[in-house]
């Protein structure tokens, strides 16, 4: 008697551990499924500062469309396209997904609806489509901006004698109050962390309009890239130069950008730093730690006479629409919300980001947001963002070595220029 | 094998006048061990063998714009053809060659501890606390330290001796983390050790010093053929550890790099399959990685029957 109990208890363990296989993997889970209930994966919707934007998205998509259920699934950022790939592998994603622009959505669009029927009437309003487009056609609608500025600590400016509100407009003049200030203050000229790679993209899209001519710098958005071009050598050669005379700090190769580089510069050792616009390392965190109106930004010191220093800047994240979900008007519809002036703006205040709705007054956030503001009319598209993930993720590792002294610039420009014929 | 007899027997005993029910119990008896071997079966075909040829078979179609589609070898000559993978490859090739180190370390430590150096209370608790920390907060207190401006550095600077990028240079980060990987797990290989220390014959050592042998005599002529059996198996699970368990190290201290210098084949399949959604490539590199361990595990099974016949 006992052990038939014994047996039955096993039996119901057994099916009740069966039964929670079948629902994690069953039609409930990440699928939109039902028409009436869309699913959104973000990395961001799980983040206290994001509670403002997503309460304004959800209440403009219940005035469209009172009767459809919206859930957010915020999935953690740096298992994100994992967790992607293995749902779109599987054919059952989400119906509404989160993507960073350039490389990550491009490389993805063959799991996407194209937008271009559904979201004509706020082309005016948002600025960033070009990072979320292939082929000339719209794949997601900008929420933020991300961009390089070139941002400068007006206090050590100004306690090396240096006229904090004139920054200076040639690289000659850059280098010279770099010496000026690391000498009477200490502080090096460039915050620098290159431990993941990244330092090469954000200095190649900083410097890029302060080296390519406006042709060199177009062609090279509209995929016409000479790699060995003297200005595109000029680029990494200066990436070189810059570390082998000391202005970086010490071990690049080793300092994380996030959060090590950014620390750098927000406690004062370092007088210049090219960091981001928005989410994090931009104007509101230095800000914290340096105060608003020490915080500058300034074109990138002009290289090359003939070039056109600019802001590089392109949509940040935006939302897309699944190739796979039931009612794409619908989903678009929510993408819309998601980008409305509103919710933006919400976006804007509490999450420090530079909205892609340039209608938002920003000038409460000190000189530096306004001052990145008034460049984005005259910005370009960020020269890396341009490049496949692979040519990036290649271009990471070829600037560790340069950096370290075991390549030369003709073989960067040359590797680089295979990779992108393969990939 | 076990079925065999009754399956030779059955049909000269159906022969006989004997009753219906006991040639019944006799299939019933013929079955039972398939019956109760089929779980475990289905288990390991269904949930091992079955997603392993899917992988296989997933690792000779296309990525991107030719997902689905048959390419042969394609994604096996991209591999080979790709330094990154080529520098993990050889990467395992160091690895093997550190493998003597990972095993000195605990088994010359061990030695002290055994012959009782003053403190080796406190050394045995000391040296097996790294095995309990996860690799993650390990990797993030050595980046701490290795840190260009960090206490290490610091530390030789005052020395007199120059700062190493022990992070971010390519010729010195696979050895730094492969130095902290030994630090994190050798505790577990020291147990091991001690272990195989207490069938250790106490008179053999009492021999050796009335014949006044020296420290590295008695290690060399003493110690180390009494424990080569555990040697041995010390060699084969320090082994399986450095293969299969360095990706939270990397992760958190050097992320593959510098310049791809510490670029194992575990953290290139995540990287092709999670950032540069290149799920089938991946599929190949882990058939790839499912070869070598293979022809690993083989090697050191072989070593393990040569150990065990010594018995």
């Amino acid at each position: 008697m006992k052990q038939r109990a014994l047996w039955s208890a096993a039996v119901v363990v057994g099916l009740a551990l069966t039964a929670g296989c079948g629902s994690a993997a069953g039609p409930g889970s990440p699928s939109g499924g039902s028409g009436d209930k869309l699913v959104v994966w973000d990395w961001k919707s799980g983040d206290a500062k994001a509670a403002g934007y997503v309460a304004k998205a959800k209440a403009d998509f219940a005035k469209k469309h009172p009767g459809v259920e919206v859930e957010f699934v915020a999935q953690p950022y740096d298992q994100y396209y994992t967790l992607l790939g293995a749902a779109v592998q599987a054919g059952r994603g989400p119906d509404v997904i989160l993507f960073n622009g350039g490389g990550k959505i491009r490389d993805r669009t063959d799991a996407l609806a194209p937008l271009d029927s559904y979201v004509a009437e706020d082309k005016g309003r948002l600025a960033g489509w070009d990072a979320f487009t292939k082929a000339g056609k719209i794949y997601a609608e900008p929420v933020t901006l991300q961009g390089h500025p070139l941002y400068y600590d007006k206090g050590l400016y100004q306690k090396a004698g240096l006229n904090p509100d004139a920054p200076p407009r040639t690289w000659d003049e850059f280098v010279g109050n770099c010496g000026v200030i690391t000498q009477k203050t200490g502080a090096k000229c460039f915050a620098l962390g290159n431990k993941e790679g990244n330092g090469i993209e954000f200095f190649l899209s900083a410097m890029g309009s302060a080296i390519l001519t406006p042709q060199e710098y177009d062609d090279w958005i509209a995929g016409k890239r000479n790699w060995s071009a003297p200005d595109v050598k000029r680029i990494f050669e200066l990436w070189k130069q810059v570390n082998d005379s000391g202005l970086n700090n010490e071990g690049p190769n080793s300092t994380a950008m996030f959060n090590d580089a950014f620390a750098l510069f927000q406690s004062g050792k370092a007088a210049n730093i090219i960091g981001l616009m928005s989410d994090v390392g931009h104007w509101k965190d230095f800000a914290e730690f340096l105060g608003a109106d020490k915080v500058g930004v300034m074109d990138a010191p002009r290289v090359n006479p003939a070039a056109a220093p600019s802001l590089p800047y392109d949509g940040g994240i935006g939302y897309g629409v699944a190739k796979w979900t039931k009612d794409p008007k619908v989903a678009a519809d929510l993408v819309r919300s998601l980008s409305s002036t509103d919710a933006l703006k919400a976006f804007y205040q509490d999450g420090g980001a530079i909205a892609s709705d340039t209608t938002i007054d920003v000038s409460a956030s000190g000189p530096a947001v306004t001052t990145i503001l008034s460049e984005v009319k005259t910005g370009k598209p960020a020269l890396h963002v341009a490049l496949s993930s692979k040519t990036v993720e290649e271009m990471g590792r070829l600037s560790q070595q340069l950096l370290s002294g075991s390549i030369t610039v003709d073989a960067v420009v040359q590797q680089l220029a295979d990779s992108e014929k393969t990939g | 094998m076990s079925s065999a007899g009754p399956a030779v027997r059955g049909p000269a005993e159906a022969a006989r006048p004997s009753s219906r029910r006991k040639r019944r119990r006799l299939r019933a008896e013929r079955l039972a061990p398939f019956l109760l071997l089929a779980p475990a079966v289905l288990v390991i075909a269904a949930l091992r063998l079955w997603p392993l040829l899917l992988g296989v078979n997933f690792s000779f179609t296309g990525d991107g714009d030719r997902n689905g589609t048959a390419v042969g070898f394609d994604n096996y000559l991209a591999l080979f053809g790709d330094p990154l993978f080529r520098t993990a490859l050889r990467n395992v090739g160091l690895l093997v060659l550190l493998l003597p180190v990972a095993v000195a370390v605990p088994g010359l430590l061990a030695t002290f501890v055994y012959l009782k150096v003053p403190g080796h209370r406190l050394y045995r608790a000391v040296y097996f606390f790294p095995a309990v920390l996860s690799p993650v907060i390990v990797g993030a207190i050595f980046t701490l330290l290795l840190g260009f401006d960090g206490p290490v550095n610091t530390l030789l600077g005052a020395l007199g001796l120059g700062p190493v990028d022990w992070l971010g240079n390519p010729a010195v980060a696979i050895f730094t983390v492969v130095g902290v990987h030994v630090w994190a797990t050798f505790g577990m290989a020291l147990v091991v050790f001690l272990a195989g220390f207490s069938t250790l014959d106490a008179s053999l050592l009492d021999a050796a010093k009335v014949d006044g042998a020296s420290l590295p005599q008695t290690i060399r002529h003493v110690i180390v053929p009494s424990l080569s059996r555990t040697i041995q198996f010390v060699f084969v699970t320090t082994m399986i550890g450095m293969l299969t368990s360095m990706f939270g190290l990397l992760y958190v201290m050097t992320s593959g790099g510098p310049a791809g210098s510490t670029y194992l084949p575990e953290y290139y399949i995540w990287i092709q399959q999670g950032e540069m959604n290149k799920p089938a490539l991946a599929s190949a590199a882990s058939t790839a990685l499912f070869l070598i361990m293979l022809v690993v595990g083989l090697a050191q099974i072989a070593v393990l029957r040569r150990t065990g016949r010594e018995d």
